[in-house]
C-alpha cells in the first residue's frame, strides 16, 4: 500500500459539484480536508496531503466503496434506497389509513348522528343520496376507483408495470369513504391496500427507479395500507405474499415487511393498539370441543359458496345492463340496504362495533342467523353495484355472526363442552376469510395477530382448512379470478401458482448407459471401451466429483498427438461440466445445460455417485408430459 | 433519456427517445424533475408536515369522540337511574361506540343488561370484563350477583370471595363488607348455614359503629342459630341507640332462643313500649311473660305464691294429659299402663289428691314433686302431641330450662 503516483493522477472519490456543496460541505467536516481533492486542480504548490495510517486509509476506502461518494452526490444502491422508500411508504400509508379512517367516521357522524339508533328517513335517503354522488364521481372522475382494490393492485404490478395513478388514491379515498360512512355494507380495508399501493407506485416512479423495482413497489404499499387498515403487520404481509405477489421473493419481502411495519406503526401511534373489537379470552375447554368448530368450518365452507356464487351471478349481469343505468346503481343498492336497515341495522357499514356486541353475546340466535344472512346480501348488493369499497369487514362480520350462531348452538346443547361464544366468533372470522376469499395462511395468522392467542391455533386450523377445502371444491376458482376474469382481465391465479406442480430433474433425467470413464484411464483404453458404442459425447469422472466431457474425435485426436500410455486427466478440457442433483428444479438444469448435449445429475452425499443424465429433450419432453397430464385432467373434470 | 416507461397521466408506454406521450400527449419536459436525494428529503418534509395534520385532526376527532362518549354514558345513566333499563342499554352501547372498550361503560352497560333481565348478556360483558382485571372487586361482585340469581351456587361464593378480597377504588373497607353480607344472606338463602355463619362470625369482628348494620348483622346471626354472637352485637347497637326497635326485638329473640327469659321480657317489653311488635316478638313477649309468672321455681316468691303456682302448673299439666290422651284415643282408666300417657297419668293420679295449696305451702318435697310431674307431663304430650301453646309451652320451656340446670 502507499500512494506512489502524483496526487493529481490519484483516482480521488471526492469532488466538488455546484448542487450539491452542502453535501460536500457536511463531508468534509466529517473527514480529513486533505482528502477533499478536486481532480481537476494540480497539486502545485500545495502542502504536502496528510495520510492517514495504513490501516485507516483501509477503512476509509471501505467507506468510500460502500457508500460510493461520486460527484459529491450521496448516492445509495438501488437496494438500499429501495428499503428505506418502503419505510417512507409505510409511513405515508399509515397516515393515509389514519386519515381514511377518520373520514369515514365523520361521514357516518354527519349523515346518522352520533347514536346507534337511526331514524328510517336517514337511513333510507343517506346510502341513496349518497350513492348517486359516488356513482357520479366513479363514472366521470375517478374511473380507476371501482371495485375492491385488490384486483387493480394485481393489475398494477402485472399489466401497467407497478403503475398506479395517484388520482386513484385520491378517487378511492373520497368515494369509499362517502359509500361506507353512508351506510354501504363495505369495508375500508382492502381500499387502504390499493391507496399504500398507490402512494408507493407514485414515490416508486418518482424514484425512477428500474422497471422490476418499479413493478414491485406497488406491493410494498398495498401491505403497508392493508396492515394499518388491518393493524396487523404479519396477516397483511402475508396476504400481499399469498393473494397479490404470489412468491416469497427476498428481495421484495424485506421491503414489504419494513412498509408494513412503519404503517403500523403509525396507525397505533394514532388510534391506540385496541383491536377493532373485543378480543375474548380463550381456552379449550375439553377436546371434544374440536368437533364443533369442524362444524363451523362446514358452515363457513358453505357460507362462503354461497356468498361467491352470488357475486359471481350478479355481478357481469349488472355490468351488461345499460351504462346508464351505472349511475343508480349504487343509490338503488343503497336503498335497498337502507331498507334492509331499518330493520336490522347493523348490517350497515362496515359493522365493527357489531361485531364487538356479536363476540359479547349480545344477540339471540334467530338474530345472529337473520345477520349473516341479509349482511350477505346486502355485501352483494353493495359490490356487485359497483361502489368502491372492500370486501374484507363484511367477511369479518359474516364469519363472526355465524361464529356465534354454531357457538350458541353448540353451548345450548352441549353447554360443559363451550367455551365463550366469543372464541367461535373469532374462529368464524378466520374460517369465512379462508373459505371466501381463499388465502388459508393469512386467515389463520389474522386470527393469531387478532387475538393475541396461540392456543386458538387449533380450532382455526381445523376449522379454516375445511372451509377453504369446501370451497375449493365446489368452486374451482377463487373469488379475486373471478372477479378479474369477469372484467375480461387475465391476472395470474395466485392459487394456481401455489398448486403449480414444480418439475424435478428427476422428472426429465434418463439412465445414463454408456461407460463412464475414469481420468487415470489411459486414451487407448478409453478408446477401446468406446469402441461400438453409439454415442458421441461420454463423461469422465476425475474420482474428486468433478465431471468432464469428451468425445471419441478428441480421444483419437490425443491418440494421434500424444504417447497412447497418456492419461484421460491431461487432454481434458477446463472448465468441468456443470452438474445437477435428482431434486434441483428443472429449470435450473436448463440454465446449466448451456452448448453440451447433456450433464451429469449426481448424488448429492456422493458427487462421485452418478445417478443419470439430463438433456434438453429430456427437459421439454418432461414439460410436455405434464401439461398433456394436467389436461387430461381438466377434460376428466 | 430513459428506456421505454409509462406515461404520468394515463399510464400509457412511452416509447423510448419520444418525451411526450402518444395517449395523451403529456409532455414530461415541463414536468418538475427532481433527484433522488431531493425527493427523499421532500418526502420527509412533506411526511412532517402530514404528520402534523393528522396530529391535529386525530385530536380534535378524539376530543369528538371523548364527547360523544361521555354524552351517551350521561344519558345512559339518567335513564338507568331513572329504571327505563332498556333505553337505557342503547346509550351505553353508543357511547361503547366512541370509547371501545372502556371498563366502565362496560360495566354500565352489564348493570343495564341486568336490570333489564339480559342477565346472560350482562354476564358476558362481566367475564370479558374479569378476563382482563380477575381482581377487581366491582367485576366480581356483580358476576357473584347474576351467579347467585341463575342458582350456580359454587361459582356466587366463588366470585363473592374474589370480590371480599379484590381491588376497590373507593371505600374498599366498605364494600368488602357489603359483599361479605350479600353473601352470607345468599349462603341463609341456600341452606348453608355453617358457611353464612363462618362469614359473619369474621364481619362481625370489624364492624363499625352502626346499629343499622350491626342490628342486620346480628338478626342474620340469630338466623344461622349463633346466638353467642349475636346477643352481644345486639346490645352494642342498643348502647349506641337504646330505643333502636329492631335491636331490642333481636335481643329480645336471642334472649328468648338462649333461654333467659327475664332479660328476652325486658327487651321485648321495652320495645313493645316505642310500637308494635312484630306477630313473632308479639308471641315471644307473651311466652316469655307467661314463663316468669308461672314458674314456680322462681327465686324471690313467698311460699303461697309458689304453692299456687305449683298447682296451677299441676292442673295445667293434668289438664294437657286429658286432652292429649282424647286426641290420641287413649283412654287413661285402664291400669295395664302400656302407653307413656297411661304411665305417667297413674303417677299424677297418685299424686294429684295431694296437690293443694296448704300442702303444697309445708311441704317442699311435695311441690317439687309437683312441678316435676307437671313438667313430665308437658314432655310427654309434647311427643305425642306436638309443641304445646301458652301455658303449656310456658311449662315445657320450664322443664327445659330445669334439664340445663340439673346438667
Amino acid at each position: 500500500m502507499g500512494t506512489s503516483e502524483p496526487p493529481q493522477q490519484r483516482t480521488t472519490s471526492f469532488t466538488r459539484s455546484c448542487s450539491n456543496w452542502r453535501l460536500t460541505a457536511a463531508l468534509s467536516a466529517a473527514l480529513p480536508p486533505r482528502l477533499m481533492i478536486n481532480k481537476t486542480e494540480p497539486n502545485v504548490n500545495k502542502p504536502a496531503p496528510w495520510r492517514a495510517p495504513a490501516g485507516g486509509r483501509r477503512i476509509l476506502e471501505e467507506i468510500r466503496r460502500r457508500l460510493r461518494l461520486e460527484r459529491g452526490e450521496l448516492t445509495l444502491g438501488e437496494q438500499q434506497v429501495f428499503l428505506l422508500l418502503a419505510v417512507i411508504i409505510g409511513l405515508f400509508s399509515g397516515l393515509a389509513v389514519v386519515l381514511f379512517r377518520m373520514t369515514i367516521e365523520y361521514t357516518r357522524l354527519t349523515l346518522f348522528g352520533s347514536g346507534l339508533v337511526i331514524t328510517p328517513l336517514r337511513a333510507l335517503l343517506a346510502p341513496f343520496a349518497v350513492g348517486l354522488c359516488v356513482a357520479v364521481l366513479v363514472m366521470k372522475v375517478f374511473p380507476r376507483a371501482r371495485g375492491s382494490g385488490v384486483n387493480q393492485t394485481k393489475a398494477a404490478v402485472y399489466i401497467y408495470d407497478g403503475f398506479v395513478p395517484f388520482r386513484t388514491v385520491i378517487g378511492k379515498f373520497v368515494t369509499c369513504a362517502l359509500a361506507i360512512g353512508s351506510g354501504q355494507s363495505l369495508g375500508p380495508e382492502d381500499p387502504s391496500l390499493q391507496m399504500g399501493a398507490g402512494i408507493a407506485s407514485a414515490l416508486g416512479r418518482r424514484m425512477r427507479f428500474s422497471r422490476d423495482k418499479v413493478r414491485l413497489i406497488a406491493p410494498v404499499g398495498a401491505a403497508a395500507g392493508l396492515a394499518a387498515a388491518f393493524n396487523a403487520p404479519i396477516a397483511a404481509v402475508l396476504f400481499v405474499i399469498e393473494e397479490v405477489i404470489g412468491k416469497w421473493t427476498a428481495g421484495v419481502l424485506g421491503a414489504i415487511v419494513l412498509s408494513a411495519v412503519s404503517s403500523v406503526v403509525v396507525a397505533r401511534w394514532f388510534l391506540g393498539d385496541q383491536a377493532l373489537f373485543g378480543i375474548p379470552s380463550y381456552h379449550l375447554v375439553h377436546p371434544a370441543e374440536l368437533l364443533a368448530y369442524a362444524a363451523l368450518g362446514v358452515i363457513g365452507g358453505v357460507a362462503s359458496l354461497v356468498f361467491v356464487k352470488l357475486v359471481g351471478y350478479l355481478r357481469p349481469r349488472l355490468k351488461a345492463l345499460p351504462r346508464w343505468t351505472q349511475y343508480f346503481q349504487p343509490a338503488l343498492a343503497g336503498l335497498a340496504i337502507g331498507v334492509i336497515g331499518l330493520w336490522l341495522p347493523q348490517i350497515m357499514g362496515a359493522g365493527y362495533q357489531y361485531i364487538d356486541q356479536a363476540m359479547h353475546d349480545q344477540y339471540p340466535w334467530r338474530i345472529i342467523l337473520l345477520l349473516g344472512a341479509f349482511k350477505i346480501i346486502a355485501t352483494t348488493l353493495s359490490f356487485v353495484s359497483g361502489t368502491p369499497g372492500g370486501m374484507f369487514a363484511p367477511t369479518l362480520f359474516i364469519g363472526a355472526m355465524m361464529g356465534v350462531g354454531v357457538g350458541g348452538i353448540e353451548r345450548h346443547f352441549f353447554p360443559w363442552l363451550t367455551g365463550s361464544v366469543g372464541a367461535y366468533a373469532l374462529v368464524g372470522m378466520g374460517t369465512l376469510f379462508a373459505g371466501f376469499l381463499r388465502v388459508p395462511m393469512t386467515s389463520v395468522f389474522m386470527v393469531l395477530e387478532v387475538s393475541g392467542n396461540y392456543s386458538i391455533i387449533l380450532p382455526v386450523m381445523i376449522s379454516n382448512t375445511i372451509a377453504y377445502l369446501i370451497s375449493r371444491q365446489y368452486q374451482r376458482t377463487p373469488l379475486f379470478d373471478l372477479l378479474s376474469r369477469q372484467d375480461n382481465v387475465d391476472l395470474p391465479s395466485m392459487e394456481e401458482r401455489r398448486e403449480e406442480q414444480t418439475l424435478l430433474v428427476e422428472d426429465a433425467m434418463r439412465p445414463f448407459q454408456d461407460p463412464v470413464l475414469s481420468s487415470q484411464d489411459s486414451v487407448t483404453d478409453a478408446l477401446s471401451r468406446l469402441e461400438g458404442t453409439p454415442g458421441e459425447f461420454f463423461l469422465v469422472e476425475d474420482g474428486r466429483g468433478k465431471w468432464y466431457g469428451i468425445t471419441k474425435d478428441m480421444l483419437r485426436g490425443a491418440v494421434l498427438a500424444w504417447d497412447s500410455d497418456v492419461a484421460l486427466g491431461s487432454i481434458l478440457r477446463e472448465p468441468p461440466l456443470p452438474h445437477v442433483h435428482p431434486d434441483h428444479a428443472l429449470d435450473v438444469a436448463l440454465s446449466r445445460l448451456d452448448d453440451v448435449p447433456f450433464i451429469p445429475v449426481v448424488h448429492r452425499a456422493d458427487l462421485t455417485k452418478l445417478e443419470g443424465v439430463v438433456s434438453l429433450d429430456g427437459i421439454l419432453k418432461a414439460y410436455r408430459d405434464t401439461e398433456l397430464l394436467a389436461k387430461a385432467r381438466r377434460r376428466s373434470e | 433519456m430513459q428506456a421505454e416507461r409509462r406515461c404520468e397521466q394515463c399510464g400509457q408506454i412511452i416509447p423510448w427517445g419520444e418525451q411526450k406521450c402518444p395517449a395523451c400527449g403529456d409532455d414530461e419536459r415541463f414536468r418538475w424533475s427532481v433527484s433522488r436525494n431531493e425527493l427523499l428529503l421532500l418526502s420527509v418534509l412533506v411526511l412532517i408536515i402530514l404528520f402534523s395534520i393528522t396530529t391535529f385532526l386525530v385530536k380534535t376527532y378524539r376530543a369528538k369522540e371523548r364527547e360523544l362518549a361521555q354524552k351517551w354514558y350521561v344519558s345512559g345513566e339518567r335513564e338507568l337511574n331513572a329504571g327505563h333499563a332498556e333505553a337505557a342499554l342503547g346509550d351505553f352501547r353508543s357511547a361503547l361506540v366512541y370509547s371501545r372498550n372502556d371498563p366502565l361503560i362496560e360495566l354500565h352497560l352489564a348493570h343495564a343488561l341486568s336490570a333489564a333481565g339480559h342477565y346472560h348478556e350482562a354476564r358476558a360483558y362481566l367475564l370479558g370484563l374479569w378476563a382482563s382485571e380477575p381482581g377487581n372487586g366491582t367485576v366480581n361482585l356483580e358476576l357473584a350477583r347474576l351467579a347467585a340469581g341463575s342458582g350456580s351456587v359454587a361459582e356466587a361464593v366463588q366470585y363473592y370471595h374474589d370480590a371480599i378480597y379484590g381491588q376497590w377504588d373507593a371505600n374498599p373497607t366498605d364494600h368488602r363488607r357489603q359483599s361479605r353480607l350479600e353473601l352470607a344472606e345468599f349462603l341463609l338463602k341456600v341452606g348453608q348455614k355453617a358457611q353464612a355463619q363462618a362469614e359473619l362470625i369474621a364481619l362481625a369482628a370489624d364492624l363499625p359503629p352502626d346499629p343499622a348494620l350491626q342490628t342486620q348483622v346480628a338478626t342474620l346471626l340469630l338466623k344461622t342459630g349463633e346466638y353467642e354472637h349475636a346477643a352481644p352485637l345486639f346490645r352494642q347497637a342498643l348502647r349506641l341507640r337504646p330505643n333502636y326497635t329492631p335491636a331490642l326485638e333481636g335481643a329480645g329473640e336471642t334472649s328468648f332462643e338462649m333461654r333467659n327469659y327475664p332479660d328476652a321480657r325486658r327487651y321485648l317489653a321495652r320495645a313493645k313500649r316505642l310500637g308494635p311488635l312484630s306477630p313473632q316478638s308479639q308471641s315471644l313477649l307473651e311466652t316469655a311473660t307467661l314463663i316468669q309468672e308461672s314458674d314456680p321455681l322462681a327465686p324471690r316468691l313467698s311460699g303461697q305464691e309458689r304453692a299456687s303456682r305449683a298447682r296451677r302448673a299441676f292442673t295445667q299439666g293434668m289438664q294437657r294429659l286429658n286432652e292429649c290422651a282424647a286426641a290420641h284415643g287413649v283412654s287413661l282408666d285402664n291400669n295395664q299402663q302400656q302407653s307413656d300417657f297411661q304411665k305417667v297419668h297413674a303417677l299424677a293420679s297418685a299424686l294429684q289428691p295431694k296437690v293443694r295449696e296448704r300442702n303444697l305451702t309445708h311441704d317442699p318435697d311435695l311441690l317439687l314433686k309437683a312441678t316435676d310431674m307437671a313438667f313430665e307431663i308437658e314432655k310427654v304430650t309434647e311427643r305425642a302431641c306436638g309443641e304445646p301453646r301458652g301455658m303449656d309451652l310456658a311449662l315445657l320451656l320450664l322443664s327445659q330450662v330445669q334439664e340445663g340446670g340439673n346438667e
